[in-house]
């Protein structure tokens, strides 16, 4: 669609048209249905709700929200893959570069690691006995920054700017000189904001492991899932303020005239330098939560305790730490020379000895085991050849002289297809199953699970196994055409077909939830008769399940209790519970710094200056406003 | 629970957060010390050593560094719960940083007025980006002062008490990022 405004000519393409007219559409239709149903002091509830599980449920919610958006995005690059010489609607050129690098941002910024971080907000405080999150008024505010962070990159696309320079955002092609206009402004700000949300996350899952635990509950008692965030979030606190400072440069160069990754003075290598000591610890990030959930999983649905915790443990610190090292596998292809590329080559393989110990530890834990394959088990079972292949695949890759041929080609997707969505995305799926109870205190529906589980693990091998021979076959990536004669047409049907699939299978998801709230039938406590301590309290949890904290003396204790019949001795003298009450100062914070970017995007000074205004003045408004003040007082009176 | 311990239990799980908040701020400040490393000397432009004045330098410095001093008299009327020796301990803090300060203003002036400004170089581009985070870093810890002004004659002492601890720990960590400026950014091109 083409017209003229203020003499300018402007031209919207159809997706775009197409994309407001059902937002405009569905807005007032959702609008209508909560108001009908009476739900928005429900909504309200959550939205102000510093609780944990609140924040956590919130978190999970909105990335299932964003994975539908970027699954999407999915489905329109396989639709316009599907066949060559394809000219599917309008996704050629530059909007098949608009699909690729909104579905991988989005993907990996906005589902993988916000949902990882609601599961841990969900679970891990009731895991170590603690009442709630260290910091609640931060944890809101961090959940508000990733949903900020979120809605700028989300609404690129309305107003026809979408990114378009990759999820790596390589330089020089993410400099103002090559992406002109504002698409890539908001790619900066989107992952800037949300990035600062992960960042407060991280502080607060670790401060309070650290310092929030049951007594008795060290840390060599401790379940997987904690652990793996602790270690998690230790490398957020490392990768995620780099990428903070190489967005803050990018965003010098693009909008102020430096020139750090461009022309004759810049080193665009220096930016592959910074994205990837973020870049590769955040496909950690994302992979060990999902391992702790797995541990957790398998071991409960095969009554046995992890198979070699010591060595659990051990692993996934020395994943993590290797994690940190191995950043330029990246970058083979640059040209750094041949002993970095010897050192980071053998540094890479290395994670393959900590990755092998825990697959056998998960195998060995099964062993012997009585199995009940419900939903979650399922999807762990799913989980370990799926990730091996990746890791295979990976060591493949980590071979510096072989990565020179498979370096950007459909080889990688598919390595990393496998790797992601084996352990994120099916861990996620899992832990939904799983802890459902908690969030809701309903269940949900088991046979809606199993298919949901089939079609989508059928239709995700469909897609992307084909993709390592597209590869192989020479198909680059980040491309929207290839010929007849290139002999890659039968690998790309199937694998669209098989993208259809998952598609098909998330509906049975949808359903299932749809279905279960209908019935709203809530469950009885310990409903998976489970071994770690949030099954020891009702689901779902009172807002302080820990009023006596419980005493911990051995690993399992809740499991351990149960079968030699015993009660979990308990404390009336604990420390003191974090203090939470409902809030609105996250949404003004997020309104604040929603204006700021925008003023920045599009490069508008007074909207700089207002949202500037807003942001800090959350600041002033917290520091004479702090939910603590009315407890001190108490305390003081009661100690003169 | 016994209510004797919740401040001081909420205090310790502050410190401990803030503290892991202050390390994410050193990975920040790190990865710009590399990049004003990686770019210092530039190929191209003026060099360091001919914008940088040892007077201006020293002069900052000096008002910068004392400020911690000063904030250690603050921090003795905490733990004795004077609460004239923190305002003073205070209101000399804030005077010593607005020095620094306007030091700082004015070499960001001297060097905008002589047409060295971010696009010159790669050099400038690290160095406003550098020392510009640590100078909006005083500035916000110069509001952050104001802010505690208020503070002390309205909230409870012990919410206060924290609140200035943790502004404390902000502020000697600015004044040690401030040294290792002094060290990688301006010494090797003064002498
Ligand atoms: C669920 C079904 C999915 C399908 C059908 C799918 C499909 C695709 C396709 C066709 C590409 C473009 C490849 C290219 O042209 O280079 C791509 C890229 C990518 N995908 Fe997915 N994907 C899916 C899920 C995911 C998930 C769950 C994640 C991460 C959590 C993810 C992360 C990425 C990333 C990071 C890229 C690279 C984008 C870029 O090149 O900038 N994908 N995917
Ligand atoms: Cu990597």
């Amino acid at each position: 669609m083409e017209f003229t405004f203020n003499g300018n000519l402007i031209i919207i393409p159809s997706d775009v048209i197409a994309g407001w007219i059902s937002a405009i559409i569905a807005l007032p239709i959702a609008l209508y249905w909560i108001t009908k149903k009476y739900y928005w002091p429900l909504v309200w509830d959550y939205a102000t709700s510093t609780n944990h599980r609140k924040v956590g449920t919130l978190y999970i919610l909105f990335s299932m929200l964003f994975f539908f958006r970027a699954g999407v995005d999915a489905l329109l690059m396989r639709t316009q893959l599907i066949s060559p010489e394809n000219q599917f609607w309008v996704f050629q050129g530059e909007k098949f570069n608009e699909l690729f690098t909104t579905h991988g941002t989005m993907m990996i910024f906005f589902v993988a690691t916000p949902i990882l971080i609601g599961l841990m907000n969900v679970a891990v405080p009731l895991q170590i006995g603690a009442n709630d999150l260290a910091f609640p008024f931060l944890n809101l505010i961090g959940f508000y920054l990733f949903l900020t962070g979120g809605t700028i990159f989300f609404l690129a696309f309305f107003f026809n700017a979408a990114p378009n320079m990759g999820w790596t955002a390589y330089a020089p092609l993410s400099t103002d000189s090559f992406t002109v206009g504002p698409n890539n402004n908001f790619y900066i700000f989107g992952l800037q904001v949300s990035g600062l949300g992960t960042i407060f996350a991280a502080i607060n899952m670790m401060a309070t492991i650290i310092r929030l635990r049951a007594p008795g509950l060290k840390l060599t008692r401790m379940p997987l899932f904690p652990w793996a965030t602790l270690i998690t979030s230790f490398l957020i606190l490392i990768a995620f303020p780099v990428l903070a400072i190489a967005l803050l440069l990018l965003q010098f160069d693009r909008l102020y005239g430096a020139t750090f990754f461009l022309g004759e003075l810049g080193h665009p290598v220096y930016w592959q330098h910074l994205f990837w000591i973020f870049g590769h610890p955040e496909v950690y990030i994302i992979a060990l939560p999902a391992f702790g959930i797995f541990s957790d999983i398998i071991s409960n649905f095969s009554r046995k305790n992890v198979f070699g915790y010591t060595s659990m443990v051990a692993a996934l610190a020395l994943i993590g730490l290797l994690g940190l090292m191995v950043w330029a596998h990246h970058m083979f292809t640059v040209g750094l020379g041949p002993f970095s590329d010897t050192f980071f080559a053998v540094a890479s393989m290395l994670i393959a000895i900590p990755t092998g110990i825990k697959v056998f530890n998960w195998l060995f834990t099964m062993r012997r085991g009585v199995i009940s394959i419900k939903a979650p088990m399922l999807f762990a079972l799913g989980f370990i050849p799926t990730f091996v292949m990746g890791g295979v695949t990976g060591v493949m890759l980590s071979s510096a002289a072989a990565d020179m041929q498979f370096h950007d080609s459909y080889f990688v997707v598919a390595h990393f297809h496998y790797v992601i969505v084996g352990s994120t995305i099916l861990a996620s799926f899992a832990a939904i199953y799983y802890w459902y109870p908690i969030m809701t205190g309903m269940k949900l529906d088991d046979k809606l699970g199993k298919w949901h589980f089939w079609l989508f693990l059928i239709g995700f091998h469909m897609t992307f196994f084909l993709q390592h021979l597209a590869g192989l076959n020479g198909m680059p990536r980040r491309v929207y055409d290839y010929t007849y004669d290139d002999g890659i047409w039968a690998y790309n049907f199937i694998s669209s077909i098989g993208a259809y699939l998952m598609g098909f299978s998330m509906l049975f998801f949808l359903w299932n939830i749809v279905k279960t709230h209908r019935k709203n039938k809530q469950v009885e406590n310990d409903p998976w008769n489970g071994r770690t301590l949030e099954w020891s309290i009702p689901s779902p949890p009172p807002e302080h399940p820990f009023e006596k904290m419980p005493i911990i003396e051995r690993r399992d204790m809740f499991w351990w209790a149960k079968i030699n019949n015993k009660q979990i001795p308990t404390t009336e003298n604990h420390r003191a519970t974090p203090i939470s009450t409902p809030t609105i100062q996250p949404m003004f914070l997020s309104a604040g710094l929603f204006i700021l970017s925008f003023g920045f995007i599009y490069g508008w000074l007074w909207m700089q200056i207002l949202g500037g205004i807003m942001s800090l003045g959350t600041f002033i408004i917290r520091a004479f406003n702090d939910e603590r003040k009315s407890v001190y007082e108490k305390e003081e009176r009661e100690n003169e | 629970m016994s209510s004797k311990t919740t401040s001081q239990d909420l205090f310790h799980d502050k410190k401990t957060g803030f503290f892991i908040y202050l390390f994410v701020e050193a990975i920040m400040f790190s990865t710009l010390f590399a990049t004003y490393i990686i770019y210092t000397p530039p190929q191209v432009g003026p060099h360091p050593s001919e914008l940088f004045e040892l007077k201006t330098t020293i002069l900052a410095s000096i008002f910068l560094l004392s400020s911690s001093g000063t904030l250690l008299i603050a921090e003795k009327g905490l733990n004795d719960r004077n609460m004239k020796l923190i305002m003073a301990g205070i209101g000399l803090t804030f005077l010593l940083g607005a020095a620094f300060m306007y030091f700082e203003l004015d070499e960001f002036r001297k060097f905008i007025m002589e047409g060295h400004v971010i696009s010159t170089n790669n050099f400038l581009s690290s160095y406003y980006v550098l020392v510009g985070l640590h100078a909006s870093h005083v500035t916000f810890g110069l509001g952050w002062m104001i802010v505690l002004f208020i503070q002390g004659k309205v909230l409870p002492f012990n919410l206060f008490k924290e609140k200035h601890k943790i502004f404390n720990y902000y502020w000697h960590f600015v004044d040690i990022i401030w040294v290792i400026i002094l060290l990688v950014v301006y010494a090797p091109y003064l002498m």
